[in-house]
């Protein structure tokens, strides 16, 4: 028999803050975290020299000291350390001391400790020696591991690298464990820290990010007809999930339940989208949580901001609810925290999960002249109320054609 | 400098462990270091003192030993 689902604790070190309630209210009042490369606080000069054009980038604020001492950081590549963190605070959120050793933890990321090895490549081509700790640094596995050993987890312990889908997959996969009675409680989310020039240069050579503009926060503006390109972020976000019998047995407060998943290959392009195989996700996700479109009252978008991506989005969301598609609202939220890639899935459920429990719809900023080509019903005003939404869905579209959706339905 | 101090420098600048707190003849894992900080320490070790262990040392387990490899190095690589 299925086991119902429920998200009761987040942890978040996000370009939106890094307590629920913070990210919420940044997220609600539409104030963007994208700033310019140059100004970055943790690139030195002559890193934001070597990226070739201007760029924009969401870091996350992270203060290390708080969860490390220096000896423990040994080897610990930034995406390792703001997992580890992510995962105490979900832990706390939930108001849990310890974890079962049993519990599972599903963590995505897509670059894993892209620092170190960037760090590897700079000093070896500059014929200096490489740091002895790159590897274990820079291994996608290091931030699952770094976490199940700081909460002593004993249990399933897997990553998942499917691009920008990575993390949604990993609480997919964390929910059927669930469900289906291997575990009773996980941790599921992901990581992602790849905001050093090399990465950057890269992205920039494959034409997708965003122009930073005259105005740097305002340069990711998904659905808009002067959208760009995508604007990349950095993160680690987690949540806890449980039973629903486990969550109300110790009284946990209940953000939200997970009522679905839905998975698919578009198996046509690497990097192009494909609506066909977009809708086979969303169908699989409804038909999973028994819901039918016109109970879903928010989809919080893919929408990374490239010309295609958001088109093929919206041919989608349009076949899927046909005529009701003016009555779903959306909001791509990547608007003001980038997109996290890895760490995407998590943060963008996160925000679905409190949309449903606070019943207000976070706005898609930017978005002055949407494009008529993107016909849905973009929620642009901040602080929206929604007193009516029981039922929410989150797509991950990801480069390598692999879709996640999930569906969360309120609790109370 | 005596190679001894500067070992306590370096482990409180790479690892802020309060060198005060460092007993040459305890082990180093009782502050803390296991396999990887050690190979972590050795690699700054080696900047630091110009010196290059052509593999992985044996038998460090306590700053005394360190220092005492770090001292004997140069005579050995000139033999």
């Amino acid at each position: 028999m299925r086991r119902r689902v429920v998200v009761s604790g987040i942890g978040l070190i996000s370009p939106l803050g890094d307590t629920p309630e913070q990210v919420f209210e940044a997220a609600m009042s539409g104030r963007s975290a994208i700033r310019l490369w140059n100004d970055d606080p943790l690139a030195t000069a002559q890193e934001s020299a070597s990226v070739s054009a201007p760029a924009v980038v969401a870091r996350a604020p992270f203060d290390v000291t708080r969860f490390f001492a220096k000896l423990q950081l040994t080897g610990v590549d930034r995406v390792s350390q703001m997992a580890v963190a992510a995962g105490q605070l979900a832990k706390q959120d939930a108001g849990l001391e310890i974890l079962d050793v049993d519990a599972g933890l599903y963590v995505g990321t897509s670059m894993g400790g892209a620092a170190a090895l960037e760090q590897s490549y700079a000093n070896f081509f500059d014929g200096r020696r490489i740091p002895p700790l790159t590897i274990p640094s820079f291994i996608p596995n290091a931030s699952a591991s770094h976490l199940a050993m700081r909460e002593k987890l004993h249990g399933p312990v897997l990553t998942y690298s499917m691009a920008c889908a990575s993390s949604a997959i990993a609480i997919a996969e964390a929910a059927k464990a669930i469900s289906r009675g291997d575990i009773t409680m996980a941790l599921a989310g992901g990581s992602e820290a790849l905001l050093v020039p090399g990465v950057l240069s890269a992205w920039q050579s494959l034409r997708t990010l965003a122009d930073p503009g005259d105005d740097p926060a305002r340069a990711c503006r998904p659905f808009s007809s002067t959208r760009s390109g995508l604007v990349l972020g950095e993160g680690a976000i987690f949540l806890l999930m449980e039973t629903l019998e486990s969550a109300q047995a110790r009284g946990a407060r209940i953000y939200a339940e997970i009522a679905g998943i839905g998975f698919s290959c578009d198996a046509t392009h690497l990097t192009k989208p494909d609506a066909a195989g977009q809708v086979r996700a969303i169908k699989a996700a409804l038909r999973d949580s028994a819901l039918s479109p016109s109970d879903i009252g928010y989809c919080n978008a893919h929408g990374t901001a490239t010309l295609v991506g958001d088109l093929v989005e919206c041919d989608a969301l349009a076949q899927v609810w046909g005529s009701n598609l003016s009555r779903l609202q959306v909001s791509s939220t990547k608007s003001i925290h980038g997109h996290l890639l890895g760490a995407g899935g998590a943060l963008e459920a996160a925000l679905t999960v409190m949309a449903l429990s606070n019943r207000a719809v976070p706005p898609n900023m930017h978005c002055a002249d949407q494009d008529p080509n993107c016909p849905v019903n973009l929620i642009r005003e901040p602080h929206h109320q929604a007193p009516h939404l029981t039922a929410a869905i989150s797509n991950s579209f990801a480069f390598g054609g692999s879709n996640v959706v999930l569906v969360f339905r309120n609790h109370a | 400098m005596t190679t001894l101090l500067t070992l306590k420098k370096l482990i409180h600048k790479t690892f802020d462990i309060d060198p005060a707190t460092l007993d040459p003849q305890a082990p180093l894992a009782d502050y803390g270091l296991d396999s990887l900080s050690l190979a972590e320490l050795l690699f700054v070790v080696e900047d630091e003192f110009h010196i290059d262990f052509s593999e992985m040392p044996k038998d460090v387990n306590t700053l005394a030993d360190l220092a005492l490899l770090i001292d004997e190095l140069p005579i050995k690589q000139a033999a």
